[in-house]
C-alpha cells in the first residue's frame, strides 16, 4: 500500500511532534513537519504532500497567506489543504458540513479518527 | 401633535377633588371657595378620616387630594405617607394649621405636591396652588420614567459591553487553549497505542487524561457559545418542529432514564421569528434538567398556548416591567416534571453563569445562563420555578407578531 504524504504546518512544535507519530504510526503516511509557516511553499515544492494540514493562526504568516501564496506557484497550487485550527468550533464546522469558506476544516482538538478520516476525504494525487 | 398638547398645563379642564378634613369650619370654607363656577370644580367631596379618604380614592379618580394632616384616626406626616404610598399617582396639597409653615415645608419632602397654610389662603391663591400641584406631580412622574428609561438604558449598554469583553477574552482564551489540548489529547492517542505494559493502571490513567481533555474542551466550547450569542439568526419558525427537533435530539437519554413524555399543544399555532439552533439548544438543554431531576418512570410535560400577560405572571417570573407590559400578548411553552423540584435556597442562583448542582457528573453551570441570555435576545424570557405540588416548571415566553 503506497504511503501518503502529509504536509504539517503548525507553530506549536509540541502539537506538531505527537501528530506526526500518531500519523506515522498508523504506518499510512509519510510526515513532514513546518513550524514555520513562512517555509511552507519552499517545503511543499520539495515535498510534494498529497495534502497539507495548515494551522491557521502562526507568527510571521497566517494560514491563509500560505494557501494564497501557494496559489501563485502552478505546480503546487492543487495541493490540497485541511485547515486544522483551533479558532473554530467543531459545531460550527459541523454546521457547514466540514467545509468554512471554501476550504475542510478540521477544529481542534478533534479525534484522531476523525482527523484521519478528513485526510482519507481529501488527499489528493502527487502531481 | 396630541402627544405635545397632553404635555400642556390645561387650566380649563374641570377638576374633581377630595377634601381630607375634619374640622368643619375648614372643610366648609374649602367647599364654598371651590364652588365658585370659574374655578371650574366639576366635582368635591369631604372626607373626615383617613379610612373615609382611603375609600373614597378607591372608589372615584380624584384629580387632586386637600390634606390635613391631623385627622382622628391618623396624625402628623403618617397620614400624608399612607395616602402617598397608596396612591402614588395622586397630587396632593396639605393644609397646614396658621403656625405651621416649616411642617408644610417639610411635607414636600414627604410627596406632597404644596401646602396651604390655614386662614391665609384666599380662593384664588387655593386653586392655583391646586393647579400647581397636579402640574408638578405630572412632572415628577414624567422625570421618573424617564429615569428609569435611562437607568434601563445604562444597563442594556453595560450588559453590551460586558459581552463584547467576555467575547474577546473567550475567543483569546479558546485559542490559546484549545492548542495544548490538542497536543494532550493526541499524545494520549499514541501512548493508549503504544504502551505495551501489561497493567490496566496504566489505560485508567490514560482514560482519565483523555476524559479530562475533552471536559476541558467542552467548557471552552461553551464559553465561546455563551459570548457569540449577540449573532443571532432569525425566521419564521414553528414552534412544534423545535420541539420534535429538540425531542429527537434528547431521545437518547429518555431512553436511558425511562422517562415519558406527554405534549399539549394548541392547535393552529402561529409561527414565532426565532433562530431556531439557538431555541432548540434552549429547549433541550430545559428537557435534560427535566430528564435529570426525575427518578425513573418520571413525566415531562410539554404545554404550549396562546396567551396575554397578567400583572401577577409578570410578578412571579420575576420579568422586567419596563419590557414586559399587563395585557402583552405571547406565546407560552411549559415543561414540566415531576421530579425532585428545586431547593428554594437555590431558586434564585439557577442563571448564575457557573452555578451547577450537578459537578460531580459534568455539569459547567451555562445551560441556563445562556437559556436566559438566548430567550432574552429574542424579547422573550425564560423562567424556572417549582411547581404547587412537585417537581418543577421551566416556562419559555415568545412575543409574537399579533
Amino acid at each position: 500500500m503506497n504511503t501518503k504524504k502529509i504536509l504539517l504546518v503548525d507553530d506549536e512544535k509540541g502539537f506538531t511532534d505527537v501528530l506526526r507519530l500518531n500519523l506515522e504510526s498508523t504506518g499510512d503516511y509519510e510526515v513532514k513537519v513546518v513550524n514555520d509557516a513562512r517555509e511552507a511553499v519552499k517545503q511543499t515544492i520539495a515535498f510534494r504532500p498529497n495534502l497539507i494540514l495548515l494551522d491557521i493562526i502562526m507568527p510571521f504568516l497566517e494560514g491563509p497567506d500560505v494557501v494564497m501564496a501557494l496559489q501563485e506557484n502552478e505546480s503546487i497550487k492543487n495541493t490540497p489543504v485541511v485547515f486544522l485550527t483551533a479558532t473554530v468550533t467543531q459545531e460550527e464546522v459541523d454546521q457547514q458540513q466540514g467545509i468554512i469558506g471554501g476550504h475542510p476544516f478540521v477544529a481542534k482538538p478533534t479525534n484522531f479518527e476523525e482527523l484521519v478520516s478528513s485526510i482519507e476525504k481529501n488527499a489528493g494525487m502527487v502531481y | 401633535m396630541a402627544e405635545k398638547e397632553k404635555n400642556v398645563v390645561n387650566f380649563s379642564d374641570p377638576l374633581s377633588v377630595l377634601i381630607v378634613e375634619d374640622n368643619e369650619v375648614d372643610y366648609k370654607m374649602l367647599s364654598s371657595m371651590l364652588k365658585d363656577e370659574s374655578y371650574k370644580i366639576s366635582y368635591s367631596q369631604v372626607t373626615e378620616t383617613l379610612a373615609d379618604a382611603v375609600k373614597a380614592l378607591k372608589e372615584k379618580s380624584f384629580d387632586v387630594a386637600i390634606v390635613d394632616l391631623n385627622l382622628s384616626d391618623s396624625k402628623g406626616e403618617l397620614t400624608l405617607k399612607e395616602i402617598t404610598e397608596q396612591f402614588p399617582l395622586l397630587p396632593v396639597v396639605v393644609n397646614t394649621g396658621a403656625y405651621e409653615d416649616d411642617l408644610g415645608l417639610k411635607t414636600l419632602g414627604y410627596g406632597a405636591q404644596d401646602f396651604l397654610v390655614k386662614s391665609k389662603y384666599t380662593a384664588y391663591t387655593l386653586i392655583k396652588a391646586l393647579r400647581y400641584a397636579i402640574e408638578r406631580k405630572r412632572l415628577e412622574l414624567e422625570l421618573k420614567d424617564t429615569m428609569e428609561q435611562l437607568s434601563v438604558t445604562q444597563r442594556q449598554l453595560i450588559e453590551a459591553e460586558r459581552m463584547r469583553i467576555i467575547g474577546g477574552l473567550a475567543s483569546g482564551v479558546a485559542h490559546e487553549v484549545k492548542n495544548p489540548l490538542a497536543t494532550i489529547l493526541y499524545g494520549v492517542t499514541y501512548l493508549t497505542d503504544h504502551v505495551q505494559v501489561d497493567d490496566e493502571k496504566y489505560q485508567v490513567v490514560l482514560d482519565n487524561i483523555r476524559a479530562a481533555t475533552h471536559k476541558a474542551n467542552n467548557i471552552i466550547v461553551d464559553l465561546l457559545d455563551f459570548a457569540s450569542l449577540s449573532r443571532l439568526n432569525k425566521k419564521a419558525t414553528s414552534l412544534e418542529d423545535i420541539i420534535e427537533k429538540s425531542l429527537s435530539l434528547v431521545g437518547h437519554e429518555i431512553d436511558k432514564h425511562k422517562v415519558s413524555v406527554s405534549k399539549e399543544i394548541t392547535k393552529d399555532l402561529q409561527d414565532i421569528v426565532v433562530d431556531k439552533n439557538r431555541i432548540e439548544q434552549v429547549v433541550v438543554n430545559l428537557l435534560l434538567n427535566a430528564i435529570y431531576s426525575i427518578t425513573e418512570g418520571g413525566n415531562v410535560h410539554i404545554r404550549v398556548h396562546n396567551g396575554c400577560l397578567s400583572s401577577e405572571m409578570i410578578k412571579s417570573m420575576g420579568l422586567s416591567e419596563h419590557y414586559f407590559k399587563n395585557g402583552d400578548r405571547y406565546l407560552f411553552m411549559h415543561i414540566e416534571d415531576n421530579g425532585s423540584g428545586i431547593k428554594n435556597e437555590n431558586l434564585d442562583k439557577l442563571c448564575d453563569p457557573f452555578f451547577t448542582t450537578r459537578r460531580a457528573k459534568g455539569g459547567i453551570g451555562l445551560g441556563l445562563p445562556v437559556s436566559k441570555n438566548i430567550m432574552e435576545l429574542h424579547e422573550g424570557s425564560l423562567c424556572v420555578q417549582n411547581k404547587e405540588d412537585e417537581g418543577a416548571r421551566a416556562t419559555l415566553i415568545f412575543r409574537t407578531s399579533l
